[in-house]
């Protein structure tokens, strides 16, 4: 069966590393060949790994220990020349590391009751135009935006209103910076409720619900005007909306598709290009998905409305690497087809996609 | 297979499930059955197992599928990674090569850490301020759109802000919010309409950093180009220009602009794109595209034609170019002549660009008033944010005239550039050149030292033209170019290249267009490469300077040598063939081409021609014909035999033997050059006839005689020119030379050292006269005859030399250049070149340059200073294995004079370490018996220098391994 499929991207184990902790994200430091594993020590603390790519292995660099355990980090709000990771923990801090100093954060504010299950960061990296910003989310329902230079409190919140019950937030994501002045929030919710916070007018401006748990957001680039988000969901489907006309009523086209049996823990899209995209899932598997474009990408609506068309998606390549779920995945932003995930099954993974510059 | 009975279990197992009978388990069935759901639930029982396990069939099954339904999801399996086995080791290998080298570069990226405080703060500034505090935007669940709560307050609350207030914009904009909340649309418009900068703010940011956004801004342009948003593309890569621009980025931005039909934008970035990438086939052929749409045919044409020179079989090409030439035909009775219509174009480009240029300013003051009105819109919902949005907002918007200044800058310098590309050819300069060329060609020969020689003057004569016709020069470039010169007739064509480079640069840079000076700059560097063999680069700069200047024929005739060096034989057939349409005239190219035609029939048989790309036709105005040129010819030699002979010829002869005397010289050097001493002979004897009191004739027949060992001979010309000039260093140089073939060597010695009273500079007569006092040490018995031919041999090159220099109408820039008259002159223009820059050689290909300078000029006073300046241990590794005889000799004599008395210790070790380089015991055993004396000389006077730096048994082992 796959002898004829040599011409599609392939995916390759380039190395493996089985690990004593329980990792929740792996995460490629820019500008480098290293990478970091974030999680939870069996004792209850936290612990940042450093690894880095050395021919035909992986060598540990660094390992730092944290009192909480490390749920989710970034480097988006951080320069390209300082690399400072932000991290979200169990018990609801963001910290802001120096790797080269990592004793104590270069900023750390306890900003929710409950753990941080997601963190994103903008304007850093030479990745989207504006302010650097962190977005958190957590467990307390509340998404939270932090910019560095303002010390304890936020400078956005988006909570439940007073007396709903509040929901646990899973995924955030930043998007739409293409300027100064854009930017938004799209945040996905364990009862499936999908929003879309304009932190430029401070509103919400879209919401939809998937029906199930909403694990994963993420748009395909953050730096454009808003193009596609997809959301992967916790009985394996994923949704894939164009974000680009969005109907008065309808809100945005949206096409979906089943892949795993299991949970869709995460979507990756591919740095180099925003069309191809990795989805992790709960059985150890790993699908790689192309959006196709329709011919028309929106049209008008018997009213005369503008209204989004969604369109395909396109299987390349699916593997499966492990019988425990992959919790996390990451692009290597330098080098194409190059990706790190972290799998219960205590072992983080080095990928190699191959072909994918012909796609 | 299917059982007839069909137990009722299975039966209802299936039922249960999919309500399929057990009998449609079957290859027939499968084979007809068009339904993919059935077909699906079919494999999924098959796989299930539940009735058995079939391998083959669900393999049939599976292909059934997969031939209705590719994508189905039925057909997706589990599979584990791939592994080295899936691909072939070839694939495997790259693979792994790529990520390797990628991490090998990532590792040493890492170690230079990039700078940091200051510039980070720099930055910092430039960043928007702090996102107004702890704003709440409550969330319900699911409870439809947001609730936008909009203070409408639009006072300004600050003195400064009252000069500002326009009240009936203030009252347009309450209409537009009052619009804006009836249509509920406000993020809909705002997202119809992106505003996105054109420009990225560059402070603080490192090399690799731009080198990393340019890229990512490139491939965001990328993909709104792969969906379509061509103006969105059309932006990113505006941006990513911004940054840094890269030909890459200007020509997906053509071929955005293309597609947004803006073809003047598009035909500018092409033209950007072939200035920095000249042959660039995409941009060729987007330039074709723009220019096809501007009905600017001629253009197209031209760009098509290109197109196919590189890519004959270019079928978009050939189709677009017939398609123009139709069209051409259809307009051509309209317009008749096409250079004046082509002007007419381009003033028409500049006009509309000047439009258009308007037209994005007025666009740009939107985009301030949309930002104006979104303000506005923030005001009225949070009135706190207010003061920081609105400074905000007048940044961007100075910003955006500043980039449109920019851009206008940028824009009128590339229609600059459009419009000097395309201006006639200089003619005279062109003829300058052109003319001489012809002048050195004609001493063209089959010696490649007289053909260095030749480059060298012709190099010289470019330079002198340039500087005569063109002005335009900027002072420093054109320093450069000079010194690039200079140092390319000193054989360090390395550096000349970086002279010149430099000096293009300077040009470019300033920005001064003057394509015909930039051509000959980009010439001569094509010179250099040629010379260092560095044949992808010459040709890469012929390309250039004639994109410059079309058909000017030294980049013709270089990147004719390249191509033929390169072996790439049919392009070269096709550059010696337009050189040949310029100038009939030039013996190297006619020679060139009978040599490839032979080549190519061997090579592609008797249909050789069909292979060729076709060869362009020169225009008239670009033909050099051999008449004009003779003409040119044989008025600079007169002027050079003038200069040579000085008034007293003058006087004496009249027109018509003046002419005929010329005539017999002229051919009397040819044939000497051709080593036919006998006939040249005869012609020089002829000259004499007409004109007795000509020296130079007489120098140059006492050439050919010591040629002819009649020495005899060579000696009573010598003395009959000393006769009228009694201070020619010529006539005593070869009368020593006549005299050692006489074997007087005392007579000998006697004429060396007037020649080195004269001028001492003379390295060719120090070193005879060192050869010759050996001879008369009585050690020396005899001396073989077959030593005193090679030493003679190695004369008659610098003789030919010095009998071109006489030629040569740039006489004073030749290196060994005597004057024949004055001899109180001393040799002033020997002083230009008298101090051979040394400098300390890091590398083995510094050393060849500079080993390569002192050999070309026998200087064995810097080959000293050389030797004083290497660490001798590194002597090895920079000889590398280029040591030849010449080398070994140099050095011998180098270190015997100069450094023997200064530093015996640095004497032996490097005799030591030479010892030691790599080809050193071949070149010893080529040794001839007078060489080795002058080894053993070397020796002898190091023993007797006692240094407590080399012991004597020290130097006796030394001794053996010289093999003395």
């Amino acid at each position: 069966m796959s002898g004829g499929g040599l011409e599609k991207p392939q995916l390759i184990a380039h190395l493996q590393q089985a690990l004593n902790y329980t990792a929740f994200q792996a995460l490629w430091v820019p500008r480098s060949a290293r990478f970091l594993c974030l999680g939870s020590l069996p004792r209850g603390t936290g612990i940042i790994q450093l690894y880095e790519l050395q021919s035909g292995r992986l060598s540990l660099l660094r390992q730092i220990e944290k009192p909480k355990p490390i749920k989710c980090g970034t480097f988006g709000a951080s320069s390209l020349q300082q690399r400072y990771l932000a991290t979200g923990d169990f018990g609801g801090n963001l910290n802001i590391w120096n790797l080269e100093a990592p004793e104590i954060p270069v900023y750390s504010v306890k900003g929710h009751k409950e753990i941080i299950n997601s963190i994103d960061g903008i304007g850093g990296l030479g990745i989207g135009e504006g302010a650097p910003e962190i977005v958190t989310g957590s467990r307390d329902g509340t998404v939270k935006v932090w910019d560095p230079r303002q010390k304890d409190t936020p400078v956005a919140n988006m909570e439940p209103v007073q007396g709903e019950s509040k929901r646990d937030c899973w995924t955030v994501v930043f998007g739409n910076a293409y300027n100064q002045e854009e930017r938004v929030v799209c945040a996905g919710y364990d009862n499936g409720d999908i929003k879309l916070f304009d932190l430029k007018t401070m509103s919400l401006r879209w919401e939809t619900n998937i029906k199930n748990g909403v694990c994963s957001v993420e748009f395909d680039r953050k730096d454009i005007n808003m193009n596609k988000l997809v959301a992967t969901s916790l009985e394996g489907k994923f949704h894939v909306f164009d974000m680009r006309t969005q109907h008065p009523t309808k809100g945005f086209a949206s096409v979906s598709e089943k892949a795993h049996k299991s949970t869709m823990w995460q979507v990756r899209h591919l740095p180099q290009n925003r069309d191809v995209f990795m989805t992790s899932g709960g059985a150890g598997s790993l699908h790689l998905w192309k959006y196709e474009y329709p011919a028309q990408r929106s049209k008008k609506d018997s009213e005369g409305v503008e209204m989004g068309v969604a369109g395909s998606v396109n299987l390349l390549q699916n593997v499966t690497l492990s019988t425990q779920p992959i919790s996390s995945l990451d692009w290597s932003p330098d080098k194409r087809g190059l990706c790190a995930c972290t799998a219960f099954d205590q072992t983080v993974r080095v990928l190699i996609v191959t072909k994918l510059n012909k796609i | 297979m299917s059982d007839q009975p069909m137990p009722s279990m299975l039966y209802q197992g299936l039922t249960k499930t999919y309500q399929i009978p057990i009998g449609h388990l079957d290859y027939t069935f499968i084979e007809k059955c068009t339904d993919v759901k059935h077909l699906e639930k079919i494999l999924k029982i098959l796989r299930s197992g539940e009735e058995g396990y079939y391998p083959d069939l669900t393999l049939f099954c599976e292909k059934r599928i997969e031939c209705l339904a590719p994508g189905s999801r039925a057909l997706r399996k589990d599979k584990p990674a791939a592994t080295a086995a899936d691909f072939t080791t070839e694939e495997w290998e790259e693979i792994n090569g790529e990520i390797k080298s990628w991490m090998t570069e990532m590792q040493e990226d890492y170690k230079i850490q990039l700078p940091k405080t200051q510039i980070l703060h720099e930055r910092l500034d430039n960043l928007p301020p702090v996102r107004g505090s702890d704003s709440c935007v409550p969330i319900g669940q699911n409870q439809g759109s947001g609730k936008k709560q909009r203070k409408k307050k639009n006072i300004p609350r600050d003195y400064r802000e009252w000069d500002k207030f326009d009240v009936e914009k203030e009252c347009s904009k309450i209409d537009e919010c009052d619009e804006e909340n009836n249509s509920k649309s406000r993020l809909l418009t705002s997202s119809n309409v992106p505003q996105i900068e054109r420009t990225i703010d560059l402070t603080g940011m490192s090399e690799s950093e731009k080198f990393f956004i340019a890229n990512r801004e490139k491939e965001k342009g990328n993909e709104a180009f792969a969906t379509g948003d061509y103006k969105e593309a059309v932006t990113y890569y505006d941006r990513s220009i911004s940054v840094l621009p890269t030909a890459a980025a200007y020509n997906n931005k053509a071929q955005a602009e293309i597609k947004l039909k803006d073809w003047h934008s598009a035909l500018q970035d092409c033209e950007k794109v072939l200035d920095m990438e000249p042959g660039n086939l995409k941009a060729l052929m987007r330039h074709a595209t723009a220019n096809k749409h501007l009905q600017n045919y001629q253009a197209a044409i031209e760009d098509l034609t290109e197109v196919l020179y590189v890519e004959p079989e270019n079928a978009v090409a050939k189709k677009n170019l017939l398609e123009m030439e139709q069209k051409l035909k259809d307009i051509k009775p309209v317009s008749k002549t096409h250079t004046k219509r082509q002007r007419i174009l381009i003033q028409d480009i500049e006009n509309s660009d000047g439009e258009e240029e308007r037209e994005r300013g007025s666009g740009d003051k939107k985009t301030g008033v949309l930002v104006q009105e979104e303000i506005a819109t923030e005001k009225s919902e949070m009135g706190n944010v207010q003061k920081k949005f609105t400074s905000k907002g007048d940044g961007s918007r100075s910003d955006d005239k500043e980039t449109q200044n920019q851009r206008e800058h940028t824009g009128s310098g590339a229609k600059k550039g459009t419009s000097e590309n395309r201006t006639p050819k200089h003619l005279p300069d062109q003829e300058a050149e052109v003319n001489g060329y012809l002048n050195n060609d004609k001493k063209k020969s089959g010696n490649s030292n007289v053909k260095e020689e030749n480059l060298r003057s012709c190099e010289t004569v470019s330079s002198s033209s340039g500087k005569s016709i063109s002005t335009l020069l900027p002072p420093t470039a054109a320093k450069l170019k000079s010194e690039g010169n200079e140092l390319f007739k000193n054989g360090q064509f390395g550096e000349a290249v970086l002279k010149y480079s430099e000096a293009i640069d300077n040009v470019i840079n300033l920005g001064v267009q003057n394509p015909d000076d930039l051509s000959i700059l980009y010439s001569n560097r094509a010179a250099c490469y040629l010379k260092e063999g560095n044949c992808s680069d010459c040709i890469q700069d012929c390309n250039r300077a004639l994109e410059l200047q079309p058909f000017s024929l030294k980049p013709l005739l270089r990147r004719a040598m390249a191509y033929e060096s390169m072996e790439r034989y049919r392009q070269a057939y096709v550059d010696f063939k337009t050189v040949l349409q310029i100038d009939s005239g030039i013996q190297a190219a006619n020679d060139s081409v009978n040599r490839i035609t032979k080549t190519l029939i061997d090579q592609d048989g008797p249909s050789w021609r069909e292979k060729l790309s076709p060869i362009p036709v020169v225009p008239v105005s670009a033909q050099q014909h051999r008449w004009d040129g003779g003409t040119f010819t044989s008025e600079t030699k007169q002027k050079s035999v003038t200069d040579v002979s000085g008034d007293k010829q003058l006087q004496i002869n009249s027109e018509k033997t003046e002419e005929r005397f010329r005539i017999l010289k002229t051919e009397g050097n040819e044939l000497v050059k051709k080593g036919k001493y006998n006939e040249a002979l005869i012609k020089y004897s002829e000259c004499m006839k007409l004109n007795s009191q000509e020296s130079t004739v007489y120098t140059n027949r006492a050439l050919c005689h010591l040629k002819l060992c009649k020495y005899e001979e060579a000696k009573q010309d010598c003395n009959h020119v000393l006769q009228i000039e009694d201070t020619n260093i010529k006539a005593f140089y070869r009368r020593a030379l006549a005299y050692k073939g006489l074997q007087n060597y005392q007579a000998s010695v006697d004429d060396l050292r007037k020649v080195l009273c004269i001028d001492p500079n003379v390295a060719e007569a120090k070193k005879e006269l060192e050869e010759i006092t050996q001879f008369l040490n009585p050690n020396v018995t005899t001396s073989s005859q077959q030593k005193q031919r090679k030493k003679i041999k190695i004369h008659e090159v610098t003789e030919s030399n010095k009998q071109e220099s006489q030629v040569s109408t740039s006489e004073d820039a030749m290196i060994n250049h005597i004057p024949s008259e004055g001899g109180a002159e001393k040799g002033v223009p020997l002083k230009r070149s008298e101090k051979l820059l040394i400098s300390e050689p890091s590398t083995a290909y510094d050393f060849g340059q500079s080993i390569n300078a002192v050999n070309a000029r026998k200087d064995k006073a810097a080959c000293a200073d050389l030797l004083m300046i290497i660490n001798p241990p590194k002597l090895p590794m920079l000889l590398s294995n280029k040591l030849d005889g010449d080398t070994f000799l140099i050095f011998i004599q180098a270190l015997e004079c100069y450094i023997l008395g200064k530093n015996p210790g640095l004497v032996y070790q490097h005799l030591f370490y030479l010892s030691k380089a790599e080809r050193f015991k071949v070149v010893l055993t080529l040794l001839s018996k007078n060489e080795k004396e002058q080894v053993r000389h070397l020796f002898e006077l190091l023993s007797e220098k006692h240094n407590h730096q080399f012991s004597s048994e020290d130097l006796e082992s030394l001794k053996r391994v010289y093999e003395l």
